[in-house]
């Protein structure tokens, strides 16, 4: 059983792999779950997990003539498979995306939640490639204007390709006063529930600098507490591990990165 | 709330209160502005929103009959208008004590966003107004964001005219739901 989650915002800095992280771990207590960072192009997945000195990545799945298989880009992390994805600009351009949605397929087809970091933008094909491919979308909300209209259209594209929203998560909240009212009234207009409201912490940027998961580096602070309620929240729905491979298979892939 | 009474800059009567708010923003205006409505006038009741300003920026509201500040003021003075709007002009220290209000605050784009037609208007107010009335009370502007329900199907619709077109320019047509 599998189910792929895009996890989303339309915009940077809503701090997108924190949340994927923190889902992951919070998730794999109960499933056996594995993190990929999508994000081919501006990759920090690496940095969080403390992986930006391994030797195979994403990056060389993607590039033909290297060889690697699947499993040389896996590791195991924090109770979760990671893949992460190098940053090196040249091997994004040598990266060929008809092998990315292969390579995902394999990685469906041997976990229970496959959870994919995504590009925070919707300007490229290779950056909606997430979305297109997921079961649902969980998007990365921040109780600003910016955020919340760039988070309604990364919703439209998303159900564009037919995936719906599993749920929002309000992250790096300030005014706990004004959040309810304005989580409640984003409800509206959000599919799934909000399934989180995540408190600003400085120990996520400390978690970051340590090279670590925020639920690894501050397991007991308000933030991680939230991120796990939120994770209880998220239905993970029973699909056919096949399916999903499959479905990554034969997915429309784009020409060029 | 009690304000000295300031030198009256200009009298008008106006569709679109925001038509004042840009002025008051336009001449850095440090004062008030009074906006009464249209069926204030037929009627001859006692509606009146008051707004005053630091350097153009909105700093708090207040509706005279209801005796409510801040989101509630805008309110209760929002309405299909005309509305006959006096500026007045008044000194930074005339306005310190009646600024020390808490509860008649505003966020400094939301009577643009609450009285005005014109959006831009909301963006030119933020902009000009100092960070440290950027804080916290930006929830009010988010809150006005998604009442607003037009809007957001606006920004909806956009998005997926947009995803189609650009699936079409990407080659991703077969993947789209219909």
């Amino acid at each position: 059983m599998v189910e792929a989650f895009a996890v989303a915002s339309g915009k940077g800095g809503t701090g997108k792999t924190t949340s994927t992280l923190a889902l992951g771990m919070a998730l794999a207590e109960d499933h056996d779950v594995t993190v990929v960072d999508a994000d081919t192009g501006m990759a920090n997945l690496l940095f969080h997990t403390g992986l930006d000195d391994v030797a195979v990545t994403l990056h060389d799945l993607l590039v033909e003539e290297d060889g690697a298989a699947p499993t040389d880009a896996v590791y195991e992390r924090f109770g979760m498979k990671v893949v992460p994805c190098g940053t090196s600009l040249a091997a994004f351009q040598a990266a060929d995306p008809e092998r990315l949605r292969d390579v995902v397929a394999d990685l469906a087809a041997n976990t229970d939640v496959l959870l994919l970091d995504s590009p925070a933008a919707l300007g490229s094909k290779s950056a909606v490639l997430p979305v297109v491919l997921a079961d649902r979308t969980v998007i990365v909300l921040q109780p600003t204007i910016p955020a919340l209209s760039d988070g309604l259209k990364v919703q439209e594209y998303a159900r564009s390709y037919g995936t719906e929203t599993a749920g929002t998560l309000f992250n790096r909240v300030r005014d706990d006063e004004g959040i309810d009212r304005v989580a409640e009234q984003a409800d509206r207009y959000f599919g799934g529930e909000t399934l989180g409201v995540i408190p600003e912490s400085d120990a996520a940027r400390a978690a970051r600098q340590a090279g670590e998961p925020l639920l690894a580096h501050a397991p007991d602070v308000p933030a991680s507490a939230a991120f796990r309620e939120a994770a209880r929240r998220l239905d993970v729905r029973d699909g056919a591990s096949g399916d999903v491979a499959d479905r990554f298979r034969s997915a429309v892939v784009p020409d060029q990165v | 709330m009690n304000i000295p009474r300031g030198e009256l800059l200009r009298s008008r009567v106006v569709d679109d209160p925001g038509a004042a708010l840009a002025a008051a923003l336009d001449r850095r205006l440090t004062g008030y502005a009074v906006f009464e409505p249209q069926d204030a006038l037929l009627l001859g009741d006692e509606t009146r929103g008051v707004v005053t300003f630091e350097d153009g920026v909105p700093v708090l509201a207040y509706c005279t009959e209801t005796d409510r500040g801040g989101a509630g003021a805008l309110a209760d003075v929002a309405g299909p208008g005309p509305y006959s709007v006096e500026l007045y002009e008044l000194d930074r220290t005339a306005l310190a004590e009646a600024h020390e209000a808490d509860d008649l605050r505003v966020s400094p784009g939301l009577p643009a966003e609450r009285l005005g037609t014109d959006r831009d208007l909301v963006t030119r107010t933020r902009e000009a107004a100092p960070d440290d009335r950027l804080g916290t009370d930006d929830t009010d502007a988010v809150e006005a964001f998604l009442a607003d329900e037009s809007q957001i199907e606006a920004i909806r619709e956009q998005a997926r005219n947009e995803a189609r077109s650009r699936a079409e320019e990407w080659g991703l047509t077969d993947a789209l739901d219909d």
